[in-house]
């Protein structure tokens, strides 16, 4: 019970560390404004009315379209399409930003000057951002951007975390000398090593790579499906294990040196330049956001396994964990119920900085054209356009793409000076 | 101290047989032909040509792959299915190669596959060898599209159809009917292929070994000896063109840290003894902006801007000026890049040293020799700032990565001929001598880096030690 108590009354005060981080706390503000942005970015930038009234009533073309999206409505045929804005409508009320990031505005193309006079039909239609050399909105590209660079962000840094923990929990947790598998396990362990790459990977790899250029469920799908064999097959070694653990050579205990084995891999990831190692994957493959968030998550798991690793080297000769073992619990219980909840903290430092990285390194790729699939609109992609356009082309995504960096690195900041028991005064 | 470096010396063999695994694993999947790149593309242009020139260019295709290694196997052994032959990568064109192994996905049957493929085969010959008049010259065109289509078709229905055209190109011109025994043949081979499927081969493994005439061994064993091969792209041996190239990427960075470090520090120390005054904020708050600055933003903002856009023309923006061009230009050149190269290391520096300097000027010997009346600048300088060397020294570990990898970001902007846009444009260019080369050179760079941290490290401060402590 009292680790419980401590742990509501540690992550009280970090958060009233927090707070009294004026810069950090704003910054946190400005993230969950942004994030709605990026969640609501149809209804803030779209060339279709929220709302609209005809002769056959009320309509939400929005709203419906999230359903022709999803498959389960289809599209009315009696509703305008096309040009929304020159459609008659009996009533229709507009999204703040009447564009689509792929509305073509003829009339306005050729980059209109977010500072001259434009040929739109009052204020309501201007472009506040101006226009690229098809008349296409900036403003609005910049507000559905934003959802890509959240959705970088957060899926390859929940990845990174995920590889992270588990790797780092294992090496800290169990160190060079508390793995230990009888030879028999080990045996069947070696023997299995290649059926199971085969079966879980390599005789699936067609299946992978149509999933991934599908979609990015079919792509998760597949890959729940091999780690399933996968762990079929570490099942079928323990079992197999078992009639043979009765011979005397098969039974003594052989260590695992698991610390080891995952510091070497840190080093290796952290020795391979990682930008090199993305641009080659990102290459190679067909251009896709998953992919790049998939090869970026890769890649920046190694700072989260330090922490965990070092914080469960610290945790795992303390008392209240020598105490679960004492009670018999089994060890993935107490890696995950007692000794990750306390390596929490300096993890959530290293994916707020992970997070400020992954959108650099994804707005980086997009700018020099790689990764990022062509009808995809993103600040990177914006801001590689402003090359042959007029000076002001340059600023919006650049700064957008700045900004969100910055907050990141600011809460990252945060989360540092809060945790650390120094500042206590 | 010594034993440490032989160890980490050690670490290297791993780390880098790891990273020459990845490389290598990532170049054989690039899509991509790089035998037909290296011929500028000829063999396609061949297919629509003279049969006489079209075996000539597949000659010289098959020879050119002998001659670079590609016809071995790619690595000493292999798991594959019973259902993959172990002689598929015998197939000489990556395109077929890649069809073939679709195909054996759906059917699992290798000898009708390979029957298949061998009738598709005389057939194009067949088409080849017709001398071409007005009365088949359409058909003839019509018939090598739609073999080409076969060659990369592996979806049932298209080759279906592909295979209808055919028949119906027969039907309209009866003056070529002397090959249609060879579209039967492919037809037949067809139908063998898909009733006799048998699927389930595709489920069981077979292990191959090849020994040592694989491309991975040769390519790694010439690599240890200081070979690196040759360009695909200019014929140029590799060792030259990354050379040059390090030469570049290592003067710029370099430069840069020096000028990070010379900048840096003093700002850091300043702002340290000027702690919580007003310009002290204003100082760390510019330098956390300059930090999360995207740089490849600041180099197209400097670029619009100076460098000819819509403002100022004062700097050049295009590489860094001729071997034969003087110092000045070469320095002009280097203005734009050296301050995008320098300026976020900068701040990360500086906010380092300002918080190790808050740091050792908070101790206790501060605090005495203060009262023992030591001078304000011997205190800062002799006692604060010689032991606040030590995070800086460390930083050298993440700065200097830091600065290669930055080199692709600012290198393709600025198209400088550094690692970072060589590594860029081999990889677009499928140049895979030069792309092992490029990637392993900047791992052994980046690693040396760590490596020259850590020791920096210990020469400074002679508490740490390395020698065999357990945690």
């Amino acid at each position: 019970m009292s680790t419980v108590e401590n742990k509501q009354d540690y992550w009280s005060y970090v958060k009233r560390q927090f707070k009294k981080n004026k810069r950090a706390v704003f910054s946190a503000w400005l993230v969950t404004i942004l994030l709605l942005i990026a969640i609501f970015a149809d209804f803030i930038a779209n060339e279709k009315p929220l709302v609209f009234k005809n002769e056959t009533g009320w309509h939400f073309p929005i709203i419906k379209n999230y359903g022709v999206q999803l498959g389960i409505a289809k599209w009315p045929t009696d509703w305008p399409s096309g040009r929304w804005n020159s459609n008659d409508y009996d009533q229709a009320f507009f999204a703040p930003i009447p564009y689509s990031p792929n509305t073509q505005d003829l009339n306005n193309a050729q980059y209109a000057s977010p500072f001259e006079t434009q040929d739109v039909a009052s204020i309501r239609w201007r472009h506040w951002l101006g226009t690229e050399v098809l008349g296409r909105d900036i403003l609005s590209t910049m507000i559905h951007g934003t959802r890509i660079a959240f959705m970088v962000g957060l899926v390859s840094m929940t990845l990174a975390t995920i590889i992270g923990i588990l790797l780092g929990a294992l090496a800290g947790y169990f160190g060079d000398d508390r793995l230990k598998f009888s030879r028999a396990t080990l045996l069947w362990i070696i023997l299995l090593i290649l059926p199971t790459y085969f079966y879980a990977f390599q005789s699936r790899m067609h299946l992978w790579s149509n999933a991934i250029s599908e979609s990015f469920l079919k792509f998760l799908f597949q890959l729940f499906v091999s780690v399933l064999i996968l762990f079929g097959f570490i099942f079928l070694a323990r079992t197999l294990s078992i009639p043979f653990k009765k011979i005397p050579w098969l039974q003594p205990k052989v260590n695992i040196p698991v610390d080891i084995i995952v510091q070497r891999m840190i080093e290796i990831s952290v020795s391979i330049p990682s930008l090199f190692l993305i641009i080659a994957i990102v290459a190679i493959a067909k251009p896709s956001i998953f992919l790049v968030m998939a090869v970026i998550g890769l890649t920046s798991w190694t700072e989260i396994a330090r922490f965990i690793r070092a914080e469960l080297l610290k945790v795992r000769s303390l008392e209240y964990i020598e105490a679960a073992r004492a009670l018999g619990f089994s060890q993935t219980r107490i890696i995950f119920k007692h000794a990750i909840p306390n390596a929490v903290s300096p993890v959530l430092i290293a994916v707020a900085f992970g997070i400020a990285s992954a959108i650099l390194i994804e707005s980086f790729l997009s700018f020099i054209g790689i990764g990022i699939p062509p009808e995809v609109l993103t600040w990177g992609k914006l801001l590689s356009l402003s090359r042959s356009a007029p000076w002001w082309f340059a600023i919006a995504p650049g700064f957008a793409i700045f900004l969100l960096v910055t907050l990141f690195n600011l809460l990252g900041e945060g989360l540092t000076d809060a945790m650390d028991p120094r500042q206590k005064k | 101290m010594f034993r440490y470096v032989l160890k980490r010396i050690l670490i290297f063999i791993p780390t880098l047989f790891v990273i020459s695994l990845l490389t290598f694993v990532l170049s054989v999947n690039v899509p991509g032909d790089p035998v037909e790149q290296m011929l500028g593309g000829g063999i396609n242009a061949a297919e629509m040509g003279q049969s006489s020139s079209r075996l000539a260019s597949e000659k010289a295709y098959i020879e050119k792959r002998k001659e670079l290694g590609l016809n071995l196997p790619v690595f000493y052994f292999s798991l594959s299915s019973v259902a993959e032959p172990d002689t598929l990568y015998r197939v000489y064109k990556k395109s077929h190669k890649e069809n073939l192994d679709h195909l054996i996905q759906m059917y699992g049957n290798w000898s009708q596959i390979q029957a298949y493929y061998h009738a598709t085969q005389n057939l194009e010959n067949a088409v080849l060898e017709l001398k071409t008049d007005s009365s088949n010259a359409e058909a003839k065109i019509g018939l090598r599209d739609q073999i080409f289509v076969l060659y990369n078709q592996s979806n049932s229905s298209r080759i279906q159809n592909s295979l209808n055209v055919i028949s119906d190109v027969f039907k309209k011109t009866p003056s070529i009917a002397n090959i249609y025994p060879q579209y039967e043949a492919v037809s037949l081979a067809y139908q063998d292929m898909t009733t006799q499927a048998t699927t389930y081969k595709n489920y069981i493994p077979t292990f191959h070994f090849y020994g040592t005439k694989n491309q991975y061994h040769q390519w790694v064993t010439k690599f240890l000896v200081g070979d690196f091969g040759i360009s695909y792209q200019d014929g140029r041996p590799v060792k030259d063109a990354v050379w040059q190239a390090t030469g570049k990427t290592m003067m710029i960075s370099i430069l840069s840290i020096i000028l990070t470090y010379l900048i840096a520090v003093p700002i850091g120390v300043w702002s340290a003894k000027n702690k919580n005054s007003t310009s002290d904020q204003i100082v760390t708050t510019a330098l956390f902006i300059l930090y999360s600055l995207p740089s490849f933003w600041v180099a197209t903002l400097l670029i619009t801007f100076f460098g000819g856009g819509d403002f100022f023309e004062w700097f050049p923006t295009y590489g860094l000026g001729n071997d034969y061009d003087s110092l000045l230009i070469k320095a002009h050149h280097l203005v734009l890049p050296l301050f995008c190269w320098t300026y976020a290391g900068l701040a990360f520096v500086s906010r380092q040293m300002r918080g190790a300097m808050i740091n050792s000027l908070s101790q206790d010997y501060v605090r005495t020799s203060r009262a023992k009346g030591v001078s304000e600048r011997m205190v800062l300088w002799k006692h604060a700032f010689k032991n606040s060397l030590l995070p800086i020294i460390t930083l050298f570990a993440s700065v200097f990565p830091m600065a290669i990898s930055g080199s692709i970001v600012l290198e393709i902007i600025f198209s400088i001929p550094g690692m970072g846009k060589l590594a860029f444009d081999v990889l677009n260019a499928r140049n895979y001598p030069m792309v092992y080369t490029v990637v392993m050179f900047s791992a052994v760079v980046t690693m040396l880096g760590y490596l020259v941290a850590d020791i920096c490290y210990a020469l400074v401060d002679p508490r740490i030690s390395y020698s065999n402590k357990k945690s």
